[in-house]
C-alpha cells in the first residue's frame, strides 16, 4: 500500500500551523517525521488519521483519493501521545477487544504477566506506554501512525520496541514520530523534517543539522 | 460482543447522571416520550461536551477500532431509553 498525505493547510484561530505538506510512505518501509517542539508533528499525524479537520488536505492510498477520514477505512490504528487506553479497562479485555493474544504480547514482555487481570490505570507511565504501543502496533492493519513511541519506555523496552516496527513494518506502512532522533533514524526507511509548517524529505542526515534540527556534531 | 462491552464501558462514564435524570423524570412526568426526549438531547450534549473537551482522546480507543463517534453515541442512546423504559415501568407500578 502507498499512502500520501498531501496540500495539508491547518489553521488555529488565524496561525498557520501547516501549510505545503508532502507525506509519502509506503508498506516495508518506515517514514518517521522529526522536528521541533510545537512544529505540528502531532497536528500532522491527527490529521493522518481523522482525528483533527484541517483547512484543506489530501490523502491518497494507492494513488485513489480517499474522501472520508482514514480511520473510517478500518486500515488504519493510531498511537497518539497520550494514553488511549480507557483507564478502568482490565488488559485481559483491551486484548480480547483487539484481537490479541495475551500469551504471544508475554513472549515478548514477560514481567507484565502478573497484569493480565489488572486495570490499565494500575501500572505505571512507562507500563501503559508499552502496552498501549504493542496493541497499535500487533492489531491487524495496513497503516500504523505512531506518535512518541519510544517516550517513557526503559531501554531494554525500546529495543523490543524497534524490534517489533522492524517485524510489523514488512506488512504494513508504518509513520513514525518521537523526539528521541537516535531511535528514530534507527528504525526509519524514510526520513522527513517538518519545519515552518512544511516538509522537507532528508535525503542525508548532515541535512538535519544544516535544517538546525540538530546541533553540529550530534550525529 | 467485545466491541459492546467497550461501549458500555465509555456509557459507564454517564451512567450515574443518566440515572439521577431519569429519576427526576420519573418523579415529575413518568412519560416514556418526554424522557426519551430529553435523553436524546442529553445524548447530543454528552457528545459535544466529549468533543469540545480533552475527554475527547478517550474517542480514539474506539476510532483505533473503527467505532466513529456517531455510532458510539447512538449505541449509548438506545442503551440508555432501555434503562429509561424499564426503570420508568417499574416506577409506574410502585406509584
Amino acid at each position: 500500500m502507498i499512502f500520501e498525505l498531501d496540500n495539508v493547510e491547518l489553521y488555529f484561530k488565524n496561525k498557520r500551523i501547516l501549510n505545503g505538506i508532502y507525506l509519502k510512505a509506503e508498506t516495508g518501509k518506515v517514514t518517521a517525521i522529526l522536528g521541533k517542539n510545537g512544529c505540528g508533528k502531532s497536528s500532522l499525524l491527527n490529521i493522518a488519521f481523522g482525528n483533527l479537520k484541517p483547512k484543506y488536505k489530501l490523502i491518497r492510498l494507492n494513488n485513489k483519493p480517499l474522501l472520508k477520514p482514514l480511520y473510517l477505512t478500518g486500515f488504519v490504528k493510531y498511537l497518539p501521545q497520550n494514553n488511549f487506553i480507557p483507564d478502568g479497562m482490565k488488559l485481559a479485555f483491551v486484548f480480547k477487544t483487539y484481537n490479541l493474544n495475551w500469551n504471544t504480547f508475554i513472549e515478548n514482555f514477560e514481567p507484565f504477566s502478573v497484569y493480565k487481570n489488572s486495570k490499565f490505570k494500575t501500572l505505571s507511565g512507562g507500563e501503559r506506554r508499552v502496552i498501549d504501543t504493542y496493541i497499535i502496533l500487533k492489531t491487524k492493519s495496513e497503516i500504523v501512525i505512531l506518535d512518541e513511541p519510544f517516550s517513557h519506555l526503559a531501554p531494554i523496552h525500546i529495543e523490543t520496541v524497534k524490534q517489533l516496527i522492524s517485524v510489523e513494518k514488512k506488512y504494513k506502512v508504518i509513520i513514525i514520530s518521537d523526539h528521541m532522533y537516535q531511535h528514530i533514524i534507527d528504525s526509519s526507511d524514510t526520513l522527513y523534517l517538518l519545519k515552518n509548517g512544511t516538509t522537507k524529505k532528508i535525503e542525508n542526515l548532515t541535512e538535519l543539522e544544516d535544517y538546525k534540527y540538530l546541533s553540529e556534531g550530534s550525529l | 460482543m467485545h466491541r459492546f462491552l467497550a461501549i458500555l464501558a465509555f456509557y459507564k462514564l454517564f451512567v450515574v447522571w443518566s440515572f439521577i435524570v431519569t429519576a427526576i423524570i420519573g418523579f415529575f412526568n413518568p412519560y416514556l416520550a418526554p424522557a426519551i426526549t430529553t435523553k436524546l438531547f442529553l445524548t447530543i450534549f454528552a457528545w459535544y461536551y466529549v468533543s469540545e473537551t480533552p475527554i475527547k482522546r478517550k474517542l480514539i480507543f474506539y476510532k483505533n477500532l473503527g467505532i466513529t463517534p456517531f455510532k458510539l453515541f447512538s449505541i449509548m442512546f438506545l442503551v440508555d431509553c432501555f434503562l429509561t423504559i424499564i426503570f420508568l415501568t417499574v416506577f409506574k407500578e410502585f406509584t
